[in-house]
């Protein structure tokens, strides 16, 4: 992928996600050598290099297969070769088996091997146990390869995800009286019980809702309800065959608030790419995945562990979101016309079918609803 | 992508490109859908452009109708703008119960259609979803009758959900495309055209590496 235009993401998600720059420079090109002596193993069929980890697009969710048909064309992971239909299950059970073990154990290890994990996870994790969830986290780098350091960094990381969100998604009413909570609070520990009036310290007289200065807090807060009117158009919307998505009850409201403070918190820190439609289909299946881990301690913080991944993941192809790049070397166009010459090596029959029988620019365009539609396969 | 329906024969007298366009979450799909499938079902947003073919009689004619149904966020309008050339319909939908998705009509949709369509005597239509929700309706079917007629458009409301009107949109449409000449004309040359690339190596490809362009 070429560097240059890169957008490179505010500097406060690089202190929210630690280790984010080094991942910058892998994507620049070279893999990172884990072991010397470790037997690389990638699935990649000749030639397919989108300028991505390829991991990143195998959400292999297993609560979805509405839309694998479409997709399964342009995947570019080869499947195993199917002999029958009833060695296949007999076979296909024996390999979750051994594949969970093999996760299990990997996970246990105090310096995780990450290559070997890609290699495991690379034709999809089993089921249960969270181990998709951890599987994921390391992948993506949010949880680092040495065991011994995740307790403090999670811990870390949620809690710069609540300051995050107490500072960019509150109105600036509810700020300001979270702050005069806290500094009432503070000065009651320090003065004992000394009644008298309280003190209205922190509170700005002179920002107010019908402000029209740039600067103001307000101006900045109506500005986004927009876009989070979007947001939860869409978010109910998001796998409407879901129950964890859609409906009426609490505990699907509650999933959707969750990812409506992700993609709102996101549309803020990166003002040029702002919410695309499609983000609601990237995120879905991660915070799916985050928040039904067996571990109920990530499964509460499912929303704050969703929100980092969903950065990593998006710092990859956040060009492509990007409407004034649509035109540059970076942009969704040409990496869509990359993906159209690359299916012409390597299926031409079908290259031929899509470009003359839809006409024109229609396989461009048309891919471009696959590339996304990874998200939700 | 596109699924098509009825196509058993194959065979049909026109062929008709129609596009469908308005704001997000006003409901193109679920007409489309709603119109092809005769079924009601809950849809994920749009993402760039979607297509489905359905196969109908109208006023005696076979006809071929190609519907393009494209994504309502402005971040796509870049995207789809290229499918309005050669389209012989336009059906411009908004949400009866949200006022701003009905106002963008004019201040966005017919200025899109201008900008983009390269056929004069293109067929446009002004659709106003959702009527079931009466209770919250915010759009007079009046407001929506005069807006049509200020911009040259036919005028229906419907409801995706209860299939009310639903077939009257693109039969409607259909039949004022066959009483242009212009379009009329297309719409059989492109059945010829398909009857030629339906021979093998018709179309041998491009050489060259530039391709999609």
């Amino acid at each position: 992928m070429l560097k240059k235009g890169k957008l490179k993401l505010p500097d406060r998600l690089g202190i929210l996600v630690p280790g984010f720059d080094d991942k910058e420079e892998e994507n620049g090109g070279s893999e990172p050598v884990f072991e010397s002596g470790e037997e690389l193993e990638i699935m990649e069929p000749n030639g397919v290099e989108l300028g991505n980890k390829e991991n990143e697009y195998e959400f292999d969710l297993g609560v979805d297969d509405k839309v694998g048909d479409k997709v399964d064309a342009f995947r570019t992971r080869k499947r195993p070769d199917k002999d029958g239909p009833g060695q296949v299950t007999v076979r296909e059970v024996i390999a979750a088996d051994e594949k969970r073990s093999d996760l299990e154990y990997e996970f246990s290890q105090k310096e995780i091997n990450l290559e070997k994990v890609k290699r495991i996870a690379s034709m999809g994790v089993p089921d249960g146990g969270g181990l998709r969830a951890t599987a994921w986290k390391l992948l993506l780098g949010y949880l680092s390869p040495s065991h011994d350091v995740w307790e403090k960094e999670l811990t870390e990381n949620r809690q710069k995800y609540a300051k995050l969100k107490e500072e960019l998604l509150l109105s600036p009413s509810e700020y300001t009286r979270v702050k005069a909570d806290a500094m009432i609070s503070a000065e009651l520990s320090s003065e004992g019980d000394v009644a008298g009036p309280l003190k209205r310290r922190g509170i700005s007289h002179g920002d107010h809702p019908l402000s029209v200065g740039m600067a103001s807090a307000w101006h900045h807060y109506f500005k986004h309800t927009e876009i989070a009117e979007q947001i939860d158009r869409d978010l109910q919307r998001t796998h409407p065959d879901m129950k964890f998505f859609s409906g009426e009850s609490s505990f699907s409201k509650k999933n959707r608030e969750a990812m409506r403070n992700i993609l709102l918190l996101f549309a803020k820190l990166n003002p040029a790419i702002c919410y695309v439609q499609g983000m609601n289909e990237v995120l879905a299946p991660i915070f799916y995945v985050f928040s039904t881990d067996t571990d109920e301690q990530n499964a509460v913080n499912a929303e704050a562990d969703s929100f980092s991944c969903f950065v990593r993941l998006l710092s990859d192809s956040v060009d492509h979101f990007c409407q004034q790049l649509d035109n540059s070397p970076v942009g969704i166009l040409s990496t869509l016309s990359r993906l159209a010459k690359l299916l012409k090596e390597n299926d031409e029959e079908l290259w031929k079918h899509l470009e003359f029988t839809t006409k024109q620019t229609v396989l461009h365009k048309g891919l471009l609803q696959v590339f996304i539609i990874f998200g939700s396969s | 992508m596109g699924s098509s329906s009825g196509q058993s024969s194959g065979s049909y007298d026109l062929s008709f490109k129609i596009l469908l366009i308005g704001d997000s979450g006003v409901g193109k799909s679920s007409l489309l859908v709603s119109f092809i499938s005769n079924s009601v079902e809950d849809l994920a947003p749009t993402i760039g452009v979607d297509f489905k073919i359905k196969q109908l009689t109208v006023g005696g004619k076979r006809l071929k109708l190609t519907i393009w149904d494209t994504a309502g966020q402005e971040r796509f309008r870049t995207l789809t703008s290229s499918y309005y050339r050669n389209a012989q319909g336009i059906i411009l939908v908004y949400d009866v119960t949200r006022r701003e998705t009905f106002t963008n009509l004019s201040d966005v949709w017919t200025k899109e259609v201008d900008l983009y369509s390269t056929n004069p005597d293109c067929v446009k239509m002004l659709v106003g979803n959702k009527v079931d929700k009466d209770s919250e309706r915010d759009v007079t079917r009046d407001e929506g009758m005069s807006l049509a007629k200020e911009h040259g458009c036919m005028f229906l409301e419907c409801s995706a959900k209860t299939r009310q009107n639903v077939e009257q949109c693109f039969e409607e449409l259909a039949l004022k495309i066959m009483e242009v000449p212009s379009l009329l004309e297309e719409g059989s040359t492109a059945v010829k055209r398909n009857i030629l690339k339906q021979k093998p190596d018709q179309h041998p490809p491009s050489s060259g590496g530039g391709c999609c362009s």
